[in-house]
């Protein structure tokens, strides 16, 4: 593979290709994972200038009298029953669907991972009861969860994100466990300990670097259903509330005016559909890039 | 002699759902400074478990080390703290594993796997440790340029000479070397044994050489232990395993081997199979394959006795002063 491309300018030292180097280079010829994150980085740079160029207490919730016009050039998403501009709202809301979803995915990736790892490395009673622990809080659906949390915490975005993260460590968990189980017992793993290397230098550094792809692979998904989760909560009212421009809570707002302003819900809507898309297309590339098996 | 290791009376015994298996019962031997021991056997005879032992790294559960000592150094490796445990791995023993292709982490740069152990043991920065990982690379034979490639990209002759130089990376003084030439084709493998020896030599280390391959002990090894069943059968140096054979396991595994000088000759295999160690036999655990047992083989287990200079063996026929077997019909 690398052998014919690692020589550097000097000609001297030959480096090989890193994993990274080498999955970014498959990921580059998956169509669909390349759309995928040109959507989010599209996202991204709109919500950042967004933010810098809004204002937000006069373009994203101050009233207007514009009230219920129809997508048109000058509201290209139209406008709601406040008259607030629907596309400013949307693009400006894209930052608090994305940290809820990436702060909740990473919170909930760590602590699983870690309870996984442990549970994987030393299996038995250790094993049992932590995934025990983390049976109970698959069988509670996330919703309740969420409920629970925010009625104990108050609504804010971090009793959102605790309640998400509450709600997404056990998938991580599993995932951790089932990959450490798989590579625990190779012979590598007794050879870093053959040579004095404490317990948790070998988890972090020789058995987690092993599972990494199944655990990017499942982290992108999780960021887009969790981009769900939270436009779900925003929706019922336990998430964020209106008047912050978050995308499930302008679906709730424009429930009511569905038949007559449709384009409230519509472009709301439209924007967390697209989102979770470009997450998934990623996610998929990934573990086709990642996956040693279909290497060409 | 000056000893490196000495093991006394070492047991270790598996608690598995299906029953106790019995891996290790009893062994002793001790390797001099310098010197570099031979374990023979065939499989399940309890050899990895004997090297694992040694790193305190019997896995467990359900492995138990139910008695005996380990002396290091002076030092009991059974009594040692983790802390301690983990400061003498890699430090002062190294091992050499079976098998390169999976001894090394594929996803950590080669370079990096031998700066690990240097960074851990002896304190250096990053740089100062990946200029020992090159120096080590060009010492077992690779360019140091090669620090920089990933276990995938180098051939299985040079994976296990990379496993060699981790093992060697922080000058231990006793070497573990797990069957290091099983999973090489032949020519690779005396290679890799020259290099072995000739890094054993000029580090004055010593050796355990865990092996089946009785060609391999006769080129590197001083001393000579013979594993059947979890026991010792025969020990002894080189010379007297070899030319001086006293035990029938030992004869039978000399017979099965070819003999180059007369190629006509015919195999004489080892009847049977090597016993289940959940279920030992009560005497002797090789009297049911034995071409000279008695029934007082099938009762009473027989010690290691000393029979000559260094020479132990461990068989109950040899209570007949005139016994003898047909390997070394002068019995000296």
């Amino acid at each position: 593979m690398g052998l014919f491309n690692k020589q550097k300018k000097d000609g001297t030292e030959m480096i090989g290709r890193s994993m990274g180097q080498e999955t970014w280079r498959r990921l580059k010829k998956n169509k669909g994972a390349m759309m995928g994150i040109a959507f989010l980085v599209l996202l991204l740079i709109g919500t950042a200038l967004a933010t810098i160029f809004y204002d937000y207490d006069k373009d994203i919730i101050g009233m207007t009298r514009d009230r219920f016009l129809a997508p048109s050039w000058q509201h290209l998403f139209g406008t709601d029953n406040m008259g607030r501009d629907i596309f400013a709202r949307v693009i400006y809301g894209a930052k608090y669907s994305l940290f809820i979803s990436f702060g909740s995915t990473l919170l909930g990736l760590i602590v699983g991972l870690a309870l996984g790892a442990v549970a994987g490395y030393y299996g038995g009673l250790v094993d049992n009861i932590i995934m025990r622990l983390t049976d109970i809080f698959y069988s509670i659906p996330y919703i309740m969860i969420a409920v629970v949390v925010v009625s104990i915490l108050g609504t804010s975005m971090s009793s959102l994100l605790f309640a998400m993260a509450l709600g997404t460590f056990c998938n991580f968990a599993r995932i951790g466990r089932a990959s450490v189980m798989t590579v625990r017992d190779q012979e590598f793993v007794e050879a870093g300990r053959a040579i004095g290397l404490p317990t948790w230098k070998i988890i972090l550094r020789h058995i987690l670097p092993n599972c990494l792809s199944a655990i990017i692979v499942q982290t992108t998904l999780k960021v887009g259903s969790n981009i769900i989760s939270a436009s779900s909560l925003s929706f019922l009212g336990v998430g964020i509330t209106p008047p912050t421009p978050e995308w499930g809570a302008m679906l709730s707002d424009g429930r009511s005016y569905i038949r007559s302003s449709g384009w409230m819900c519509l472009f709301p809507g439209l924007a967390i559909m697209l989102t979770v898309l470009a997450l998934n297309l990623l996610g998929d590339g990934l573990r086709d890039a990642m996956d040693p098996k279909l290497k060409r | 002699m000056e000893t490196v290791l000495e093991i006394k009376d070492l047991v270790v015994r598996f608690d598995t759902d299906d029953g106790v298996v019995r891996a290790i019962n009893g062994i002793s031997f001790s390797i001099g400074k310098e010197r570099t021991l031979g374990l023979v056997g065939e499989t399940g005879a309890g050899k990895t478990t004997t090297a694992l032992s040694i790193l305190n790294l019997v896995p467990d559960p359900p492995g138990v080390i139910s008695s005996g000592t380990i002396i290091l150094d002076g030092k009991d490796i059974l009594k040692m703290s983790e802390k301690d445990l983990e400061h003498m791995r890699g430090n002062d023993v190294a091992m050499i594993f079976q098998d390169p292709m999976t001894a090394l982490n594929p996803v950590i740069t080669v370079g990096e796997q031998i700066a690990e152990s240097v960074i851990l043991h002896e304190n250096l920065s990053k740089e100062a440790a990946m200029e020992r990982a090159k120096e080590m690379l060009e010492l077992v034979g690779i360019s140091g340029s090669r620090a920089y490639d990933y276990p995938h990209q180098l051939s299985g002759g040079m994976k296990q000479r990379v496993v060699i130089a981790i093992a060697l990376a922080c000058h231990p003084s006793l070497l573990i070397a797990d069957e290091p030439t099983t999973a090489l084709d032949v020519t690779i493998q005396a290679q890799v044994l020259a290099l072995i020896k000739e890094l054993i030599d000029n580090n004055h280390m010593s050796m355990l050489m865990i092996t089946h391959d009785l060609g391999v002990v006769a080129e590197v090894c001083d001393d000579v232990a013979v594993m059947y069943a979890g026991r010792i059968v025969e020990i002894g140096t080189a010379d007297e395993v070899f030319n001086h054979t006293l035990h029938p396991y030992t004869e039978g595994l000399f017979d099965s081997l070819p003999n180059l000088r007369q190629r006509g000759e015919e195999l004489i295999p080892i009847k049977g199979l090597m016993p289940d160690p959940m279920h030992l036999p009560e005497g002797c655990s090789f009297s049911p394959r034995c071409p000279y047992a008695t029934e007082a083989c099938h009762h009473a287990l027989p010690e290691l006795k000393l029979v000559n200079g260094t020479h132990y063996v461990a068989c109950g026929r040899y209570a007949d002063q005139a016994f003898r077997i047909r390997r070394n019909p002068d019995g000296k």
